[in-house]
């Protein structure tokens, strides 16, 4: 229809700013979670992009249905058997980025 | 080598359009016969009498393009809302477990329609707009149709459907970037995108009159750096550079036939939706002919510039090679004539100063120029 844009954003992951225990952090209006059936893996799916999700992305991203960070990072160790200060790095870094690209909300 | 697999559907449903928008990339000469339903190949029965795919064949398509691993769509034309069964086939996408968007005008999107395809499950709308201002608007339009724009994205609002603001950016419209941007976080937009105009279809006929000067392109860029860096910001905002004004040409498609497949109204599978009017020498498959599988992974219009085998030099001994592509391939059909070589935007191509002579015609001579405004086949159906 228009003469402009002719190619789709394939992003990376970045790192950026903290954010508090009790944001709730939720996907945004217009981005889909779902299985790429092709390769098995969790995408996310917004307007002309696609983002693959590492497993940590994924197993962060299907927990943002209201839950605080501070109770994600919580299920997260309690399933991993992971240490909870270095998870809840990972957490905060992966969302705040996430956050950036305007493909989560922090309520 | 193997086809990788695609990844985005743009589902051109038709070329009818209410605006007559003269930056168009819709091909200038419209394969009028098929679309006055004079085609051999049009179907008996299928509810389409003007030689587009019916519902059912864009169903098939859809299934088909799922099943080779495509998971968005993107519903374009002419302005897909002139199709009536339009909600039916974001469900069938939907099903197919589609992300959808529909690339709209919005002219025709009433509060039935929003509702409809709000219920379908679209996920995302891109509205275009032409301007900030309700006369250049309609005075690029060449309709009246801003003011309308202004209530159908209020209408998205308020459905909770996902909105972005689309503006194609030339010569006329440029030095507006900053209203444009107020705009589109004033109605409340997800995503904001500024799409300097590439020139293919009608923008390639009114190049002229479109290209904007250096001095506004180097302005608009400072713009949207500085707007794409103020916190906090409410939404997302993509700057497409005017590429002629570039020493490297864009990663177009992301390499031919690797990642996107446009079906245009009458069927034919495109790798890109420019190709068809600007590569003639091109022989493009059909969907009512052959499925999708065989074309996306056979057929020669999708294989003859797929991977660096059939790169000429300076491409074929470029470091970036896997990362520009050689550019456009229309691009250098259009500016060359010959779609194999490079990019003629590259700073490494021969015919660079082509593009050079270009831009110092435009940079020596700023007067406006006239366009002519895209002609759509409705009126030509009726004038004929």
């Amino acid at each position: 229809m228009c003469s402009g844009q002719c190619s789709m954003r394939f992003i990376m992951l970045m790192a950026a700013n903290p954010i508090s225990d009790a944001t709730q952090p939720r996907i945004a209006k217009g981005v889909r979670l779902q299985l790429d059936p092709a390769t098995g893996k969790t995408v996310l799916l917004f307007p002309e992009g696609i983002v693959e999700l590492n497993e940590t992305a994924q197993e962060i991203l299907s927990r943002c249905d209201g839950r605080t960070l501070s109770e994600i990072v919580r299920d997260l160790a309690e399933e991993y058997d992971a240490d909870v200060a270095a998870l809840a790095a990972d957490v905060r870094e992966t969302l705040a980025d996430l956050n950036e690209r305007k493909l989560i909300e922090l309520t | 080598m193997t086809a990788p697999r695609p990844y985005a559907l743009l589902a051109e449903v038709t070329y009818r359009c209410p605006l007559h928008c003269p930056y168009c990339s819709n091909p200038v000469a419209l394969p009028v016969a098929a679309l006055l339903g004079e085609a051999p190949r049009r179907p008996q029965g299928g509810g389409y009498s003007n030689g587009e795919l019916t519902t059912d064949e864009w169903k098939r398509v859809i299934r088909e393009a799922a099943a080779l691993g495509v998971l968005q769509i993107g519903f374009s034309g002419g302005e897909p809302l002139a199709r009536r069964d339009l909600a039916e086939l974001v469900r069938a996408a939907r099903e197919a477990n589609l992300y959808t968007n529909l690339i709209t005008s919005g002219i025709g999107l009433d509060d039935d329609r929003v509702r409809d395809l709000r219920d379908a499950g679209l996920d995302s709308v891109q509205l275009s707009f032409q301007s900030d201002q309700p006369d250049l608007s309609d005075e690029i339009a060449g309709a009246h149709a801003h003011r309308r724009k202004l209530d159908v994205a209020s209408k998205i609002r308020a459905a909770e459907i996902s909105l972005s603001l689309n503006f194609v950016i030339h010569r006329r419209n440029i030095d507006r970037l900053p209203q444009m941007i107020e705009l589109a976080e004033s109605l409340g937009a997800e995503r904001v995108e500024l799409a300097n105009v590439q020139f293919y279809g009608w923008a390639f006929l009114n190049r002229a009159a479109l290209l904007p000067t250096r001095e506004q392109v180097t302005r608009a860029r400072a713009i949207a750096i500085a707007a794409k860096a103020r916190p906090p910001r409410s939404m997302e905002i993509f700057y497409v550079l005017p590429d002629y004004y570039e020493s490297r040409p864009k990663p177009c498609l992301n390499g031919w036939g690797q990642r996107y497949l446009t079906v245009n109204p009458i069927g034919d599978v495109l790798p890109c939706p420019t190709a068809s009017s600007a590569i003639p020498d091109l022989h493009f498959e059909n969907v009512r002919a052959r499925n999708l599988d065989w074309i996306w992974r056979e057929s020669e219009s999708f294989t003859r510039f797929r991977g660096t085998d059939w790169m000429p030099e300076p491409c074929r001994s470029c470091p970036q090679r896997e990362i520009d592509f050689g550019g456009c391939r229309c691009q250098a059909a259009l500016l060359t004539g010959n779609a194999t070589n490079t990019d003629p935007v590259c700073e490494f191509s021969p015919n660079r100063a082509i593009v050079d002579a270009i831009l110092r015609d435009i940079n020596s001579n700023d007067a406006a120029r006239d366009w002519t405004y895209r002609v759509n086949p409705k009126e030509l159906t009726v004038s004929s």
